[in-house]
C-alpha cells in the first residue's frame, strides 16, 4: 500500500537515511528497532509526511507516486501518527483530545457535541475502555498512562486511517500499562490496518511484530518476518548488529 | 480489556468527570466546581453584607445603583478568561478602554449625531482590535513574555492617549437625552439596561468559549500548545484571536462607560485592571492555561464590584476596600484549591 523506495534524508553533512526500501501491507504489524540514531525518528517523520526525502527517493502509495509529499497528503491517503508525547490535552475531556484539530463542526463553526461524544463512546467500546466510570466527558488526566495512549490510538482509528505509526508509544511506562497499549496495537491490527511500531523496547516490539525492521546507522540491516523467532533470539539479532558482529 | 476491572476500584479514589450519580452521590464535572464555589461565596458574601448593615442590603436601591457600573466588570472579565484559558495574561486592557475611548469620542465630536455614534463606535472596535492584534503578534510571532508586553503595552498605549488627547476632559452632554444612551444604557424598571447587554454578551462568550472551534482550541493551547500544534491547531492565531477579544471588549466597555457618564477623560481606564484580573480569579479561572469558566468571571465580577459597596455600606472607611479585595481573592484561591483536590 505505501512503499519508500531509495530514500535519504541529509542534514547538512550528515546522512540520517541512506537508500532505505521499505513496503508497508495492510494488516501487518511492523517493529521499527534500532539504536539511537539509528534514523528511527527520521523514518518516521518521512512516513507521516513531515520530512520530505532527498531526490531520488520516491513515496508510492498504492503503487502510484505521490510527488510534493508532505503531512496533509500523508493524512488524505490515511496515515496518521501516535506521537511520542501522546501529544493529548490533558486536562481536557477524552472526546475533545480525540477530536482535537478535527472537530466535526456546523457551518458556523460551533461544535458538533452531541456527535462528538457519541462517537467518542462507541471508539472507548471498541477499543475496549469498558468500565463505565470513564465516559468522553471525563478527563484525560484522570486516565492511566496505557490508557491515555489509548485515547491518542483512538484518533488513528477514527478518522480512518490505512496506516498508524506510533513514535515509541510504551517509553516510560510501567509494565502492565504497556500491555494496554499493545493490545490497542494489536487491535489495529485486528481492524485490517497496517502498523508501524517503533520501539527502544526489544520485548515489545516482539510481542506485536509480524515483521522486523532494523535501522542501524541510516540503512535497514534486517527486514524479515517474526515467524518463529522466540524473543530471546530476536534481541540476541540486536546484540549483534549493535556489536557489528553482522555484516 | 483486563484494566477495566481495577478501574471501578480507582473510582473510589478518583473523581469521575462525566457528572454521572456514582454510588449514590452527585458528582459535578471539573468545570462546575469553579461556578459552584465562587457562587457559594458570593452568596456567604452577600449574606455577611446584609448581617452587617440589613438597612443597606435589604434595599434594591443598592442594587441598582451597582449594576449601573457591574457591567463594564462583567464585559471585560469574560473577555479577559479567553487570554487567560490561552495560557497568556493581558495586563494592556485598561490603556486599551482609555485609547478606543478616545477613538469613539474624537469621532462623534465630528458629527455630533446618532451616525457619529455608530462611526465612533465602529472606530473604538477597530482602535481595540487592532492593540489585541499588536499584543498577539508581539507574544506569538516574537515569542515575547505577554506579562512583559502587556505590561509594556499599557504604559506605551496610555502615554499614546494622553499625548492624543493632551489631557482633556470631553464633555458630551447631549447622549443625556438621547435614545441611544437609553438603548444601552437606560433602565429597565429599577435594572439598568446594561445589566442585559453584559449578560447577552457573556452568553455569547460562553456558547463560543464552551461549543464553538475557536473556545475548544482557546483552551488546548492554553493546556498543551505542542499537542495542539501536532493536531493541526493554530496556536498562535488562537491565541491572537484571544487577544483581539480582550480588546474588543476594552472597546465595548469604553463607549459603554462614555455613555454612562457622558464624559470622557483619558484615565478612564485605570481603575479597572486589579478589579477585573481579580474577578478572572476568583470566578475560578487559574492562571496557568487550559481551564476557565465565563460564568464564574460574571460571579466573580459581581463579588468583587460588592466588594467595593460592602465594604463602605458596613462602615467601613474606603481604605478597607483593597483589604477586602485581597481577602476574597486568597480565600477564593484557597477554596478553588481545595475543591480541586477533593
Amino acid at each position: 500500500m505505501i512503499e519508500l523506495v531509495n530514500v535519504s534524508k541529509s542534514f547538512g553533512r550528515v546522512y540520517a537515511l541512506e537508500g532505505v526500501n521499505l513496503k508497508l501491507v495492510p494488516g501487518e504489524i511492523v517493529s521499527l528497532v534500532g539504536d539511537n540514531g539509528a534514523g528511527k525518528s527520521t523514518l518516521t517523520k518521512i512516513i507521516a509526511g513531515n520530512e520530505r526525502p532527498d531526490s531520488g527517493g520516491r513515496v508510492l502509495v498504492d503503487g502510484a507516486e505521490i510527488r510534493g509529499w508532505n503531512a496533509a497528503k500523508a493524512r488524505d491517503i490515511g496515515i496518521e501518527t501516535v506521537h511520542q508525547s501522546r501529544a493529548l490535552s490533558e486536562r481536557q475531556s477524552i472526546y475533545a483530545n480525540v477530536f482535537m484539530g478535527r472537530e466535526r463542526t456546523n457551518a458556523l463553526g460551533f461544535v458538533k457535541r452531541k456527535a462528538e461524544i457519541a462517537e467518542t463512546e462507541a471508539l472507548m467500546r471498541k477499543i475496549g475502555y469498558t468500565s463505565k466510570v470513564w465516559t468522553p466527558l471525563s478527563r484525560v488526566d484522570n486516565l492511566s498512562g496505557g490508557e491515555r495512549q489509548g485515547v491518542a490510538i483512538s484518533r488513528a482509528i477514527l478518522f480512518n486511517s490505512r496506516l498508524v505509526v506510533l513514535d515509541e508509544p510504551t517509553t516510560a511506562m510501567a509494565l502492565s500499562e504497556a500491555g494496554e497499549v499493545l493490545e490497542f496495537i494489536r487491535d489495529l491490527k485486528r481492524q485490517g490496518k497496517s502498523v508501524v511500531f517503533i520501539s527502544h523496547n526489544p520485548w515489545d516490539a516482539h510481542a506485536v511484530a509480524d515483521r522486523f525492521v532494523i535501522l542501524d546507522r541510516g540503512k535497514i540491516v534486517f527486514d524479515g518476518p517474526k515467524g518463529e523467532t522466540t524473543a530471546e533470539q530476536f534481541i540476541g539479532l540486536l546484540h549483534r548488529y549493535a556489536k557489528g558482529q553482522v555484516q | 480489556m483486563t484494566y477495566s476491572n481495577n478501574l471501578i476500584d480507582d473510582a473510589l479514589v478518583v473523581v469521575p468527570t462525566n457528572g454521572h450519580k456514582l454510588r449514590g452521590r452527585l458528582q459535578l464535572r471539573d468545570d462546575q466546581k469553579p461556578v459552584i464555589g465562587a457562587g457559594v461565596f458570593l452568596v456567604l458574601m452577600m449574606v455577611g453584607f446584609t448581617i452587617g448593615s440589613p438597612k443597606v442590603f435589604l434595599d434594591f436601591g443598592i442594587y441598582t445603583a451597582v449594576f449601573l457600573s457591574l457591567p463594564l466588570f462583567i464585559i471585560m472579565a469574560v473577555g479577559l478568561v479567553f487570554v487567560t484559558v490561552s495560557g497568556e495574561t493581558d495586563l494592556s486592557f485598561p490603556s486599551t478602554i482609555a485609547l478606543s475611548g478616545l477613538a469613539f469620542t474624537v469621532v462623534y465630536e465630528q458629527f455630533r449625531s446618532s451616525f457619529g455614534f455608530f462611526a465612533g463606535f465602529v472606530m473604538a472596535i477597530i482602535v481595540g482590535t487592532i492593540c489585541g492584534l499588536l499584543n498577539g503578534a508581539l507574544v506569538t510571532r516574537l515569542g515575547l513574555s505577554s506579562l512583559i508586553t502587556t505590561l509594556g503595552m499599557n504604559f506605551a498605549l496610555i502615554g499614546l492617549t494622553q499625548v492624543l488627547n493632551e489631557g482633556k476632559l470631553r464633555v458630551l452632554p447631549e447622549f443625556d437625552s438621547s435614545w441611544i444612551r437609553r438603548l444601552i444604557v437606560g433602565s429597565w424598571g429599577p435594572i439598568p439596561v446594561q445589566m442585559f447587554w453584559a449578560f447577552g454578551l457573556a452568553l455569547l462568550l460562553g456558547l463560543i468559549f464552551n461549543r464553538h472551534r475557536f473556545g475548544i482550541h482557546v483552551h488546548i493551547v492554553g493546556d498543551n500548545p505542542d499537542a495542539g500544534r501536532a493536531m493541526g491547531v493554530d496556536v498562535s492565531r488562537t491565541k491572537t484571536l484571544a487577544f483581539v477579544i480582550v480588546g474588543v471588549c476594552a472597546a465595548l466597555t469604553s463607549v459603554m462607560a462614555i455613555l454612562l457618564n457622558s464624559t470622557y477623560f483619558s484615565t478612564m481606564g485605570e481603575g479597572y485592571l486589579l478589579p477585573v484580573l481579580a474577578a478572572v480569579f476568583v470566578g475560578g479561572t487559574p492562571v496557568g492555561g487550559g481551564r476557565g469558566t465565563i460564568a464564574g468571571a460574571v460571579i466573580g465580577a459581581t463579588t468583587v464590584v460588592f466588594i467595593q459597596t460592602g465594604v463602605v455600606a458596613v462602615g467601613l472607611d474606603g481604605y478597607w476596600t483593597s483589604l477586602g479585595f485581597g481577602v476574597v481573592i486568597v480565600l477564593s484561591l484557597v477554596g478553588h484549591r481545595w475543591s480541586a483536590k477533593n
